[in-house]
């Protein structure tokens, strides 16, 4: 292969690299976490991440409960993880939306119903995340306008949007039936959409980071 | 011919405008989960009412889109599944079928008081929700009525993509797990099946006890029975209360 191919190919990925840079808004977050008890993760032990129940306010999105279980399972060091459905499931009805515990301190007279301790233990679930939140957008504005004509199309403008992702994760630790902590995600993102004949998104990935972000932290704070 | 041809795309054109104007959701086939909870000792017989069979329910957006729900046999399903789980006997009859052909404890007879939804343009927000009402009329071995329950359940699930078909799909499930659960946990407390076990009757002086077990509904009662003074509510959100424990 020659010197100059090799020249080529490394130019098209750094300008394939900026393009990924250039194509991304701009993206602020903040990942916290408070403790109230000391977490752990023993082998075999499992996690299981749920919605906060709909009857309390807005669901978190399916999708980013999704991206939390794929990331926290992720890797060398990812933690087991079961699937939320295969629970609720498992132990209907006692996890629907109606009839889930609120509070830790319903976790005590829930285990004590029939097979519903030997379904977790069997299950291996240490603990129960329950996330909360969304994210919306706040803000928007700018105009863009597009026209196609026989001799081509082509649009001009600008218009941006900026989304906020505010999520809560409250850790529940089933050993002691008590409440380990909450780790918070707030994120903010604006995505820009210049447009001179061809328009160029610039879309700043808010939901994306709030669930690397949380995952993250949420991982260092279960195994400590 | 000119006039012809403007006819006739005007024509072609009108299903096509009314199509964009309407969305229809076809329910997939239900499964209710095995519940934990201990089987009730008792034989019911289970009557599924005609419009168990093919449910349809459309709702109509003044000045935008037409909705259509076919739940199909989905609430017949639903009944079976759940009353096979719940009772250690269960025989399942027609709406036809004459009652004292089979041996019973019980006659349950639901059916669906009412059934509503409402779609993003319309709450405002990017969930759909929808309430259902299930009226559960319970008869002894003899036929005197011994009870007469409101269910009213509710699910809600989030617009995803582009079209809303299947979070309106998930929310109609939601809300049917949602009056399983509710009658699983409350069905004998409020309604006292358990008592037509091994032969016992409905107390005959007795007016049918009129029970709703509810605290979301966005319904009201389609009969025009006003439940108010005769409603208690058992059911906290997040968690049971059970004072019997």
């Amino acid at each position: 292969m020659s010197q100059n191919s090799f020249i080529g190919r490394d130019s098209g990925i750094a300008v394939l690299g900026l393009l990924v840079i250039l194509s991304s808004g701009c993206v602020t977050s903040r990942v916290e976490d408070a403790r109230e008890n000391v977490t752990g993760l023993n082998d075999g032990e499992s996690v299981v991440v749920m919605a906060k129940s709909y009857h309390q306010g807005n669901e978190t999105e399916s999708g980013y409960i999704t991206c939390i279980e794929d990331a926290l399972g992720r890797g060398s060091k990812g933690l087991r993880v079961i699937p939320r459905q295969q629970f609720v499931d498992s132990l209907f009805p006692w996890f629907e939306p109606r009839t889930a515990p609120a509070e830790t301190k319903g976790l005590t007279k829930l285990m004590e119903r029939p097979g519903v301790a030997d379904i977790v233990k069997d299950m291996g679930v240490r603990y129960i995340v329950w996330l909360d939140g969304d994210t919306e957008t706040v803000a928007q504005g700018g105009s863009l306008s597009c026209a196609a004509g026989p001799g081509g199309g082509g649009c001009f403008g600008f218009a941006w949007w900026q989304k906020d992702a505010d999520y809560e994760a409250s850790v529940w630790d089933l050993d002691g039936y008590e409440n380990a902590g909450t780790v918070t995600a707030d994120v903010s993102g604006t995505s820009f959409l210049p447009a001179l004949v061809v328009p160029i998104p610039l879309i700043a990935r808010t939901q994306a980071a709030a669930c690397k972000g949380l995952a993250q932290q949420l991982r260092a704070f279960i195994i400590q | 011919m000119i006039a012809k041809i403007r006819a006739l795309l005007a024509v072609s054109l009108i299903p096509i405008a009314l199509a964009a104007c309407s969305s229809t959701t076809t329910m997939e086939e239900l499964s209710i989960p095995a519940p934990q909870t201990e089987k009730i000792p008792l034989a019911v017989a289970l009557r599924i009412p005609e419009e168990f069979n093919d449910f349809v329910h459309e709702e109509n957006i003044l000045g935008k889109q037409s909705w259509t729900i076919h739940l199909g046999g989905t609430n017949a399903t639903f009944f079976e599944q759940l009353f096979g789980y719940m009772f250690t006997s269960l025989t399942v009859i027609g709406p036809d079928d004459d009652a004292r052909d089979v041996q019973f404890d019980a006659l349950v007879e639901p059916s669906i008081d009412g059934f509503e939804f409402s779609v993003p343009t319309q709450s405002k927000t990017e969930a759909f929700a929808v309430w259902i009402r299930y009226r559960l009329r319970i008869f002894d071995r003899e036929g005197n009525n011994a009870s007469n329950w409101t269910v009213s359940a509710y699910g809600k699930s989030r617009k995803q993509g582009m079209g809303g078909s299947k979070a309106l799909q998930r929310a109609a499930l939601l809300a049917m797990r949602d009056a399983a659960a509710l009658i699983i946990m409350q069905m004998d407390k409020a309604t006292k099946i358990s008592a037509l076990a091994n032969g016992g009757l409905a107390p005959s002086a007795s007016v049918p006890a009129q029970v709703a077990v509810d605290s979301e509904s966005g319904l009201e009662s389609s009969q025009g029975t006003d439940f108010a003074e005769d409603d208690f509510g058992i059911f906290v959100i997040g968690g049971i209360e059970d004072e019997s424990e």
